[in-house]
């Protein structure tokens, strides 16, 4: 019996459909069965950022609705072997599924995959509910911004409200240098805020940019710094004791040996 | 037309063998539906979707989804000057483009299906004659969005 995971985050543009993506990926990638769902009726995304729109025939709505099983809605990665996607419809609206559907849908997916990750849409309505129904366990996933931060302690309280297990943090977008300089929160203002345990810590890379508009995940990409802290943190869902990613790494060779000499 | 919605006309008003014409882009989250032929000024962009039981003709770029002969008919074609579809479907046969993508065509396009598989090629003026079944095109019908 697998586990029901949901990526929230309240705010919009923060990363949940790019978290999504890469932390499938990267369970995948650790042997693990998983299937991804995108909740967000109306305005899908998934399916673009994983590179598999051009394959989708049936999607959620179909499948709650009854016009085909399961099983045919399921598209397979075009790389994993292990990886499936249950796409949006992209006509419809968020009144489309409801709470139950989503539950017994979530109920079925669990049975034949060891994760079920589960992108919500942005805001606190319908697709929001609709979206953690069948869910057991939750990621919020936020930026160093004052908005997203209280956005994420929203959504935190209505987590609670639903009784679900405490939830998990992602600090996305985290430029180390600016939070040197004291431009942006650091980790620690956040954490006393939200006061949840902290799942990881996404530094900003361009290259998720660049990952995202091809379709294929960052986490694929050795050279990302970003993908190498999905990575970590899929470790971690699994159970695993990870360091979290040194931030500093991508430094100029001058701070480095700066801070070598004692100058840093 | 609501902007997430689908616009399906009234049987009504419409039939197999008329004309829809749309006079302007479909986006994403919309999707045409119609019995008959149709015709789009405008582009059908990538997460929009057209469904027609006849032939549809788009006289801009198709990036989105097109079914053409949704109620099962082969014989349906869809053109369109720029035709790079997200998925194409005619009938019961669905088509997407190869994961490399290659280089536009920069031309009129046609598919249709040949020998149980979807066929892309060049669209020359005159010659869908061969292919177009001339009873679909007797009424016309105009749309605005």
């Amino acid at each position: 019996m697998g586990e029901v995971i949901v990526i929230t985050s309240g705010k919009g543009g923060v990363g949940k459909t790019t978290t999504t993506a890469n932390l499938g990926t990267g369970l995948a990638l650790l042997g693990k069965r998983v299937v991804m769902v995108d909740t967000d009726i109306g305005l899908r995304n998934l399916d673009v950022v994983l590179g598999l729109e051009n394959r989708i025939v049936y999607d959620l709505v179909d499948v709650v609705e009854g016009r085909c099983r399961l099983k045919q809605a399921l598209i397979k990665d075009k790389r994993l072997e292990n990886l499936y996607l249950l796409p949006a419809n992209q006509t419809r609206d968020k009144t489309a599924v409801t709470r139950h559907q989503m539950m017994d849908l979530c109920d079925q997916l669990k049975e034949d995959f060891d994760f079920v990750l589960i992108d919500c849409p942005a805001g606190i309505e319908m697709g929001f509910k609709n979206a953690i129904a069948g869910a057991e366990k939750a990621v919020v996933v936020t930026t160093p911004e004052v908005a997203a931060v209280r956005d994420a302690d929203r959504i935190i309280g209505l987590l609670e409200a639903a009784e679900m297990e405490a939830p998990r943090l992602i600090i996305n977008r985290v430029r180390p240098d600016m939070v040197r300089r004291g431009d942006m929160m650091d980790i620690d203002d956040m954490l006393e805020i939200l006061a949840i345990d902290l799942l990881g810590v996404v530094p900003e890379d361009e290259m998720i940019v660049v990952s995202t508009n091809k379709g294929e995940p960052a986490i694929l990409d050795k050279r990302s710094r970003a993908g190498q802290a999905y990575h970590n943190i899929s470790r971690r869902l699994l159970g695993e004791e990870v360091p979290l990613l040194n931030l500093e790494g991508n430094e100029g060779i001058v701070a480095k040996l700066r801070k070598l000499f004692g100058l840093g | 037309m609501p902007s997430g919605g689908t616009l399906a006309l009234g049987k009504s008003s419409c039939g197999p063998g008329h004309t829809l014409l749309v006079r302007r882009t479909v986006r994403s989250g919309q999707r045409i539906d119609y019995p008959g032929n149709m015709v789009i000024m405008g582009d059908v962009n990538p997460g929009g979707e057209v469904v027609a039981g006849g032939h549809v003709i788009v006289m801009g770029a198709l990036k989105g989804i097109v079914h053409a002969g949704a109620e099962g008919d082969e014989g349906a074609v869809v053109i369109a000057f720029d035709l790079r579809p997200t998925q194409l479907r005619i009938a019961g046969y669905i088509a997407r483009p190869p994961d490399v993508e290659d280089k536009p065509s920069r031309q009129p396009e046609i598919a249709r299906v040949q020998d149980g598989t979807v066929i892309i090629e060049r669209y020359q003026p005159g010659g869908e004659r061969r292919y177009l079944n001339s009873g679909n095109t007797t009424k016309e019908e105009e749309h605005d969005g």
